[in-house]
């Protein structure tokens, strides 16, 4: 197609307003759902794969509209009132339906990238750390916009019904965003959040569940067949002229579906892969972060052989020596798993989150002394915290609140809370205050009992 | 009756009306046994919104330099169109909780009727029947994306369909969209805001050949 026609159809056609209706939506849902002003390492600007996977949401609106759109332009010819005439004409079919399409998905295509690049920007503002693993995932994107807008175009000139762009765009919503919301048996311990192979039928991400974690290959591929058949079904239904061509059409769709189901992955687990080389360590002697956060290196390093050094003079040989990114994948729910040598923190975590200067070295010993058992992706607070507070008061000696628990008024609550054990704590001789730290350290990292109450001198001892 | 009858057919409206009772149908098969647990008031808000798709389609007629000719009054015959739409699409719904699983009360059917009904007026109004269904669409699309607990007035009134009868935000949202959308609908006509470059050309040569 050349510059000339598609100049022509812009002018001429729907496929304007259904850029300009794409980007406007799909922005604003976009802002809506991903907290563009946070902090969090998963924050759409944070870094190419997150961005990459963020432009991906709001596909779950984005792809059933690029098929009722399609469908809209493809009942152009049916309006007209002249496809005996177009028929009469020794030029195919397909020629003006192609260009017509073309200028449609042209336009979607469009208003998809430029969201792109408006994230693409930022993150080049914002991340040291560029590599061009995200590519597929928009790419992907890319390919689904072409394929619904082909599929809308067939599916109108087989059925030419002013009907058929909102039964088909809502048709394809509920299987996008209803389907997606289906409970599946995932992980032991999660119930419903992972999503089922049907759902990656879909090429709509529904969460970005943390920044080190890409698609795995074989989703990239299993959707890229979908798309192909997709794709292949509505330029054949754009060619067919009997009801029988037509039948025959809809064997690519059924076969893509068919094969990409053999291609997905059938653990839910296995959507969502840690990104190796995002993940693999940078170090500044004893403390490493992942490659990804290489920028926060320098303000983190001095803190934490700054902890390092004094949990190794509260705690002697049992001290951690290391302080690391946790870059291990665990699945919802799971009990945590932590290390006795590596002081495993993350960057989500709201205590390090809110800590500054002097304040991310006791972050990093209460870190390092209780690690915290709520399960992955809760959130809870109470006796961990409390744990925290008085383990790190006792490396540093003085009681002081942790930051980011909250407000002043919660700080002093915890504190007035906690006193009466850090009193009973540090009025004990030496050696049974380091007994029961000792103790108290193991049931932190074990997750098993209750690292408050070891502390107070509870049951487990 | 034989205007009636002429104008339902050349406003699609037994294809809308057979779309209509599909969905629902759709809906009472999936229900029926009761082991589908309706996602809160997810289900009942996407077949009103398919309701009100299908009714949108019937807003535009065949010719709008035709309809604009006709020396009858408009106004109250496009306000019932679209009230009478609205209602049938929840009259549908109802029916079919009445032989079904309860999945919604009958104040938040009437309620979500009357504003996606008003928002398909509007829909209607501003860029025509053909494309209308878009706006009730589009809204139904926020309103499943923003985070379930509404709490700020904005973000009730973006997910006004989803919240439960009785929510002053929604209420007003709705009541607003159903008045605005109707009134302008039936005092302006579909495409009123985006006439069709067409109708301007022919203006102009009938000007042209007064002129000559």
């Amino acid at each position: 197609m050349n510059v000339r026609v598609l100049r022509t159809e812009l002018k001429r056609s729907l496929a304007p307003w259904a850029g300009v209706v794409a980007l406007v939506t799909a922005s604003t849902l976009l802002y809506l759902i991903s907290e563009p002003w946070s902090e969090t390492t998963t924050a759409w600007t944070g870094q190419w794969t997150s961005m990459a996977l963020w432009t991906r949401t709001p596909l779950f609106y984005l792809w059933p509209l690029a098929i009722g759109l399609g469908a809209l332009q493809g009942l152009r010819d049916h309006r007209s009132k002249i496809s005996d005439l177009l028929t009469s004409t020794p030029r195919p079919t397909w020629h003006r339906a192609a260009t017509l399409a073309g200028t449609t998905a042209f336009t979607l295509v469009a208003a998809f990238v430029s969201l792109i690049l408006v994230g693409a920007v930022q993150v080049f503002a914002h991340a040291r750390y560029t590599h061009l693993g995200w590519l597929p995932i928009s790419l992907v994107g890319v390919l689904a916009l072409v394929a619904a807008t082909v599929l809308g175009m067939g599916a109108a000139r087989a059925l030419p019904s002013v009907l058929t762009p909102p039964a088909l765009a809502m048709g394809t919503f509920v299987f996008t965003a209803v389907l997606a919301r289906t409970e599946t048996a995932a992980a032991p311990g999660a119930t419903g959040a992972e999503p089922n192979r049907l759902v990656l039928l879909s090429p709509a991400v529904e969460k970005v569940p943390n920044a080190l974690v890409t698609l795995s290959a074989p989703v990239h591929l299993g959707q890229t067949i979908w798309m192909l058949g997709v794709a292949s079904t509505g330029f054949a239904l754009l060619v067919a002229a009997t009801p029988h061509t037509r039948l025959l059409a809809l064997a690519p769709v059924l076969a893509g579906a068919a094969l990409a189901l053999l291609v997905l992955p059938a653990d839910p687990r296995r959507v969502f892969v840690v990104d190796e080389a995002a993940a693999r360590p940078v170090c500044d002697g004893s403390v490493c972060v992942s490659r990804a956060q290489r920028a926060r290196l320098a303000g983190l390093a001095g803190p934490g052989k700054e902890a390092l050094r004094l949990l190794h003079g509260a705690l002697g040989g049992r001290a951690p020596e290391t302080v690391r990114e946790n870059t291990a994948m665990l699945p919802d729910g799971a009990k945590p798993q932590w290390s006795r040598t590596t002081v495993l923190f993350d960057f989500d975590d709201g205590m390090l989150a809110a800590a500054e200067g002097e304040e991310v070295t006791r972050a990093l010993i209460a870190q390092g002394m209780v690690p915290g058992c709520s399960p992955v992706g809760w959130n809870t607070f109470g006796g961990d915290q409390f744990a925290q507070t008085v383990a790190a008061g006792w490396v540093l000696g003085d009681l002081e609140p942790l930051p980011g628990t909250g407000s002043a008024a919660l700080n002093r609550d915890v504190i007035a809370r906690v006193r009466p054990v850090w009193e009973e704590l540090m009025a004990l001789p030496r050696a049974q205050q380091l007994a029961r730290i000792n103790a108290m350290h193991a049931a932190a990292l074990s997750c098993e009992g209750d690292a408050f109450e070891v502390l107070k001198g509870g049951p487990s001892q | 009756m034989r205007w009636l009858t002429l104008y339902a057919h050349s406003r699609q409206v037994p294809a809308s009306l057979a779309t209509v009772l599909t969905s629902a149908a759709a809906v009472w098969a999936l229900t029926r046994d009761g082991s589908a647990a309706p996602g809160g008031s997810q289900l009942p808000a996407v077949v009103l919104t398919a309701g009100a798709m299908a009714l949108s389609t019937g807003l535009g007629g065949q010719d709008l330099d035709l309809d604009r000719s006709a020396a009858i009054r408009w106004a109250p015959r496009r306000a019932a169109h679209v009230l009478l739409g609205g209602a049938i699409v929840g009259a549908v719904l109802l029916t079919v909780q009445a032989v079904g699983q309860d999945l919604a009360t009958t104040e938040f059917v009437a309620r979500d009727c009357a504003g996606l009904a008003g928002l398909a007026a509007l829909g209607a109004a501003v860029a025509g029947g053909r494309y209308a269904w878009a706006f009730p669409f589009t809204w139904l699309a926020f309103a499943f994306l923003a985070p379930p607990p509404a709490t700020t007035v904005p973000v009730k009134v973006a997910t006004w369909m989803l919240l439960p009868a009785g929510t002053p935000a929604a209420t007003w949202t709705a009541l607003c969209l159903a008045v605005v959308g109707t009134v302008l609908y039936a005092l302006a006509g579909p495409e009123a805001l985006t006439l069709p470059p067409r109708r301007v050309l022919r203006d102009r040569n009938v000007s042209a050949a007064r002129a000559g």
